[in-house]
């Protein structure tokens, strides 16, 4: 069908980055907003808006019958979710279907599936994906946690099945802690998530996250778009984000990427989709897949050209995927830096108002944020304010171009981690593509103690 | 441009003739608002991008960049001095605002109806389910700031209660 108007069930840059492709495709846009973004860019760009609740997500961005409401309202033809909020509520995507009103991301199952992380990975193991060893499902008995445990080789790290994005994890080191991290880990899971299902991996030593980005048109054809590198996290946040991976061979990408869309078309996966890897030693280790867009995706765009959530929209309105796999090419190399509201040291939040803004420019320099000067960042959502995106013909110039876009990027009136990102691409471990998940956190440490000294 | 029960209370004149021209400059120089003030009077004239209210339910026309946050359609003034009115009842939801309990029916409430704490105002109709939306205090409702089957967002002024 085609699709005349979208809602936008989300805030931020990523809203703006959805109306910015609707007006592109000639879509109407229509933006569902907190009371708290009735000034947000996207709301005063887009064609129509509906406040759908006050600043707290649970009473706006979640609050699914304000939400449908407002669709059947405006008359939207589908609702696009973003990431983050309801994207991945499978629930909330069969109501939208139910609805007629058309879901722009996975078949509400496949969302279901990778949401409950112990069967994305026996999903995964059946579609022939490598997996972090481990347990071969949930965990129940404390006996079987010592068993699997013993048998995996410490140190093991405990998951709960409903947690994914960095949360609900325990790290465990030597079988005298396994009891009481996994009480810990169970009871945690069930306040955070409701559900305190848990299950074991083993902990890698050093690996980096690489993570595949896949679509499909729910016909079961499928490609990939390459892989992203997004070992730079404080937290499980990723800070910085770069496109090609500087450790991946083409031979490896394409042997990835194969293994990973033919997982994708056996499944007959619908829209935008990631799956993420650990990989250490050359090994890649499936740890989960995100059924939605992700906020790193425009290094992606930027080395191969292609509009993902155009081409999540085109296929929602049945037109299918753009282009065939051998039409997919790899050119340069991009990287993406968060920009947080918050201080680049203490990372303490830092909202306010934005006295001044002036985004930096010139070739092949790219800004997805929603801010501009007299915009004030509300304290009730996440603190990332924008996203600096940086692209180079080849790796060392793509990090000159950014040193030099981050020279100019002024944003007055709240402390941002602009200054972090300078200090990166300063430091040589990060120009040689040398760092592992737990690099960017040991180096934070580092900058402490050389502040006291 | 208010309707005159909304004017009945203040007992202020409408210039007819100031309105028109204020109508004129505005479709003459493409803009979508004039305001004029002169002492105590103010005089406000928007225009609405919707061409038929009840066929086309867009809900909040945003003209250009730098406009204010959405506006409904009738009543540009009265909802302006009803947003900040000690005594008004916004929606709690999201939904078509209806003003009686059945078509044909008799408004719950109208200009000058008494009510009490937990009358019914008018209901909210969210996927196809009707909510009632009661008063949260005593005393006279003045002013309506919906229409009939009005498409409302959470926050709108609905009703004042004096």
């Amino acid at each position: 069908m085609t699709i005349k108007k979208i809602l936008i069930a989300n805030r931020g840059e990523i809203a703006l980055r959805i109306h910015r492709a609707c007006h592109e495709m000639g879509i109407k846009t229509v933006a569902a907003h907190s009371t708290a973004d009735a000034d947000a860019m996207h709301v005063r760009l887009a064609d129509e808006a509906i406040c759908i609740g006050p600043p707290p997500a649970v009473d706006s961005y979640l609050n699914i019958p304000n939400i449908i409401s407002a669709a059947e309202l405006a008359h939207a033809d589908a609702i696009h979710p973003g990431y983050g909020f309801l994207s991945e509520n499978a629930q909330f995507a069969e109501i939208v279907e139910l609805h007629n009103i058309v879901w722009i991301g996975p078949k509400p199952e496949h969302i279901r599936t990778m949401g409950d992380k112990v069967e994305a990975k026996r999903t995964a193991a059946k579609l022939g994906l490598p997996l972090v060893p481990g347990s071969d499902g949930p965990v129940e008995e404390f006996a079987e946690a010592r068993r699997i445990a013993g048998e995996t080789g410490y140190p093991i790290i405990i998951k709960a099945a409903s947690g994914g994005g960095g949360r609900g994890m325990k790290v465990v080191r030597t079988e005298r802690e396994l009891e009481a991290q996994m009480m810990q880990a169970r009871s945690e899971a069930k306040n955070a998530f409701g559900d305190d299902t848990v299950y074991i991996e083993k902990y890698l030593d050093d690996p980096r996250h690489i993570e595949f980005q896949v679509f499909g048109d729910g016909q079961g054809n499928a490609i990939h778009l390459g892989e992203r590198d997004c070992s730079l996290q404080r937290r499980h946040q990723k800070v910085l984000e770069e496109a090609p991976s500087p450790v991946i061979t083409e031979e490896q990408r394409a042997r990835m990427g194969a293994i990973v869309v033919k997982a994708m078309a056996e499944m007959g996966y619908r829209g935008a989709g990631t799956i993420e890897f650990l990989y250490e030693n050359g090994e890649f280790y499936f740890i989960e897949m995100n059924t939605r867009l992700q906020v790193e995706h425009p290094v992606t765009e930027m080395i191969t050209g292609i509009d993902l959530v155009r081409e999540q929209i085109r296929i929602a309105s049945g037109e299918g995927l753009s282009c065939r796999q051998e039409q997919v090419q790899f050119r340069g190399h991009a990287i993406e830096c968060r920009i947080n509201a918050e201080d680049p040291q203490t990372f303490a939040p830092s909202p306010g108002l934005v006295k001044n803004y002036v985004a930096p420019g010139g070739m092949h320099v790219r800004v997805d944020s929603g801010l501009y000067a007299g915009y004030r960042v509300p304290p009730y959502y996440d603190s990332m304010i924008g996203k600096l995106i940086v692209y180079g013909t080849t790796r060392e110039r793509c990090i000159l171009r950014l040193r030099r876009a981050l020279e100019e990027f002024v944003v007055e009136g709240m402390k941002t981690t602009i200054p972090l990102h300078q200090k990166l691409v300063d430091d040589p471990e990060f120009r040689s593509g040398d760092y592992t998940i737990k690099w960017l956190e040991q180096w934070l440490a580092r900058q402490e103690v050389e502040q006291d000294v | 441009m208010t309707d005159s029960d909304g004017n009945a209370e203040t007992g202020m004149q409408v210039d007819a003739d100031l309105v028109r021209q204020l109508a004129e400059l505005l479709n003459e120089n493409d803009l979508t608002e004039i305001e004029v003030e002169d002492g105590s009077r103010r005089i406000v004239v928007k225009r609405q991008l919707v061409a038929a209210p009840l066929a086309a339910p867009a809900i909040a026309p945003a003209p250009a960049p730098a406009a204010a946050h959405s506006e409904q359609a009738p009543a540009a003034t009265a909802d302006d001095i009803a947003r900040n009115h000690p005594g008004l009842v916004k929606s709690p939801m999201v939904g078509t605002a209806y003003l009686a309990g059945e078509p044909g029916a008799e408004p719950f409430v109208a200009p000058g109806t008494r009510v009490a704490a937990g009358d019914t105002l008018l209901l909210i109709e969210a996927m196809k389910v009707m909510n009632a939306i009661a008063a949260p205090r005593g005393g006279t409702v003045t002013q309506i700031l919906v229409q009939n089957a009005q498409p409302v967002e959470y926050d709108q002024p609905l009703v004042v209660i004096e």
